[in-house]
């Protein structure tokens, strides 16, 4: 009841704060671009029309224009959500410590680790149900317009909100620490960007140094934080297989479990932090 | 069963990244406050008033001691289960209305949802709120918010109320209706621990009162016994004997003060006062009365502040 209680309230919180409402309103809007401006070409079965303007070009034959067009939305939605994301709910932990809010809620007979986690799941549902909602919407205009029904991106939009709930787990660690939104929002896209690079380090960060040290330092900072760009690669894998060498062919399961237990070790961490401090 | 027994509470904060500062908050605080009464803490700013009640709370770790508040440890969640806190300077969440806060504390300290609707609705009433429950908190002034935050630490029901400077921003109406909701939760057994600056609020409804300063509490009593700590007697003589007389009296009496045709006379008991009155006397002068003066708790905080600050 009291963790139910606080979930809704951050719930509550980051939807009062109306930038969740207007990512939802952008969402709706390309929605409702996709559901009257979408369709099948009535002269080629692999092209797809967007306001009497044909598409027919997919980077290859083994793969269709329409999953080539989902594989792309995927990439976006997911890339703008870890964005946009951001900023809609990395200020949530730092407010709940401001001087004045905290003093209340540690007065309160809830356990300091059950606060946070409340907090962090109520910010990660108002995101998981922009993203979702988008993910099913498109799905069913797509289906609905062009006959495809591609469950693999439908999945893609839940895979989606498991990679944000692994990725608060570093935000609310930064939130703790630095009690300040702004930096909040900086080291947060500064972990975004590492993690794209830590993703690509065989063929990126390992070259720019020949040294066996720092190969390991970064598999061990890649294996200590969630797998941002790995699930998100994984998850396209459910949708097509992109003819790309980096991106997997089928649905992996290690980005999304070694993320896992990188998120509940840094939640673990945060929980510690939290214990500890004199508020 | 003590509402609150703390023993050897410190607490040592540091200060600083790299020149590791250390500052004593608290220095082994004893403390004990008996249900069903009113308990006032003072002291000067940064005396350690507030780190004590986080501490009681558990919303700061003591670096040593230890306490219960009606027997059980303190911070711990059974403990909170029964108490109700209202900080100072609080901030409720600008977007929520009277009633929406009350419900989400409400929740958040575990009753159940039908049985906090009635309760709002009587709490509301009882801070004089009940007209704006449905308008949002951004629009309150101070003293609102007070009265909001009174009703949030009420809303449990609780046996103890911890109270940080609750008449902040109040006005003197306010503050009156404050004293006497206090009161009346007094006579419903509820213990209240009180922080305040307003030395004669705290004055006119506490049962105990103390003194703490630089971490350390210097006097703890019933207020009767805090304001007769300086005792004085105010000793009226003659208005017709002359000035020069009193004033060379005066010279005998070097610890008295006189005020037009009184002396105040400081004495431990009566056979000091008598000493003074037989040099009086000596000189032929009337008396006219004898009356104990009782300083105010204001008076006996400042002395007692400014005597510890001069050790």
């Amino acid at each position: 009841m009291r963790f139910i209680g606080m979930v809704r309230y951050t719930l509550n919180e980051t939807l009062r704060k109306g930038t969740l409402l207007f990512y939802a309103a952008i969402g709706f809007i390309i929605v409702l671009f996709f559901a009257f401006g979408l369709s099948r070409s009535p002269s080629s079965p692999n092209a797809i029309m967007i306001f009497g303007r044909q598409f027919t070009e997919s980077p290859s034959e083994s793969i269709s224009i329409i999953d080539f067009f989902l594989v792309m939305l995927h990439r976006q939605a997911s890339s703008s959500m870890l964005l946009f994301g951001v900023f809609g709910v990395a200020g949530l932990i730092p407010s709940l410590l401001e001087k004045g809010t905290i003093e209340i809620f540690l007065s309160k007979p809830l356990n300091r680790s059950l606060l946070l986690f409340a907090r962090s799941l109520g910010a990660t549902l108002a995101i998981a149900m922009n993203i979702i909602g988008f993910t099913f919407a498109v799905w069913l205009v797509i289906g609905l317009r062009l006959g495809d029904w591609n469950w693999g991106f439908l999945w893609s939009g839940f895979l989606s909100a498991y990679s944000f709930a692994c990725f608060f787990s570093i935000i609310t660690f930064i939130g703790l620490t630095t009690r300040s939104t702004g930096i909040s929002v900086m080291l947060a896209f500064m972990f975004a960007l590492i993690s794209t690079g830590l993703e690509l380090r065989e063929t990126g960060l390992y070259l720019l140094w020949e040294n066996g040290l720092y190969h390991r330092m970064l598999d061990v900072l890649y294996y200590c934080t969630p797998q941002l760009e790995g699930m998100s690669r994984s998850a396209t894998a459910m949708i097509a297989a992109l003819p790309i060498s980096t991106f997997p062919t089928q649905f992996q399961v290690a980005p999304f479990v070694f993320s896992l237990a990188s998120s509940i070790g840094w939640y673990g961490l945060s929980a510690w932090y939290f214990s500890r401090q004199d508020f | 069963m003590k509402a609150v027994s703390l023993t050897g509470i410190s607490k040592t904060y540091t200060i600083g990244a790299l020149a590791r500062r250390k500052v004593e908050a608290l220095k082994g605080v004893d403390l004990s406050v008996e249900p069903g009464q009113i308990f006032g803490l003072l002291g000067p700013n940064g005396a350690g008033k507030t780190t004590l009640v986080k501490i009681i709370l558990g919303i700061v770790h003591p670096s040593q001691g230890n306490g219960v508040v009606l027997n059980h440890p303190i911070g711990s969640t059974t403990m909170l289960e029964r108490c109700g806190y209202l900080p100072e300077n609080h901030r409720f969440p600008l977007f929520l209305t009277a009633r929406d806060t009350l419900l989400f504390f409400g929740r958040l300290s575990g009753i159940n949802e039908l049985s906090l609707k009635h309760k709002i609705d009587s709490l509301l009433d009882l801070v004089g709120l009940k007209d704006w429950k449905r308008v949002r908190i951004k629009r309150f002034s101070k003293g609102m918010l007070q009265r909001l935050g009174l009703a949030q630490a009420l809303i449990n029901d609780p046996q103890i109320l911890f109270l940080d400077e609750p008449t902040d921003g109040v006005d003197p109406i306010g503050r009156k209706e404050i004293r006497d909701i206090l009161i009346d939760l007094k006579k419903q057994g509820k213990t209240i621990f009180l922080n305040s600056h307003m030395l004669s609020e705290v004055e006119s409804i506490s049962d105990r009162v103390a003194i703490l300063n630089k971490g350390e509490i210097v006097k703890i009593g019933t207020v009767e016994e805090i304001t007769r700590a300086g005792k004085e007697f105010l000793v009226h003589v003659d208005p017709t004997v002359s000035i020069e007389l009193l004033e060379r009296v005066l010279q005998e009496l070097p610890s008295a003060r006189r005020e037009n045709s009184s002396f105040v006379i400081p004495a431990n008991d009566l056979k000091e006062l008598n000493r003074s009155i037989d040099i009086l006397r000596s000189h032929r002068i009337m008396i006219v009365s004898v009356t104990s003066v009782r300083s105010t708790l204001e008076e006996s905080f400042i002395q007692l502040i400014k005597s510890e600050t001069a050790q």
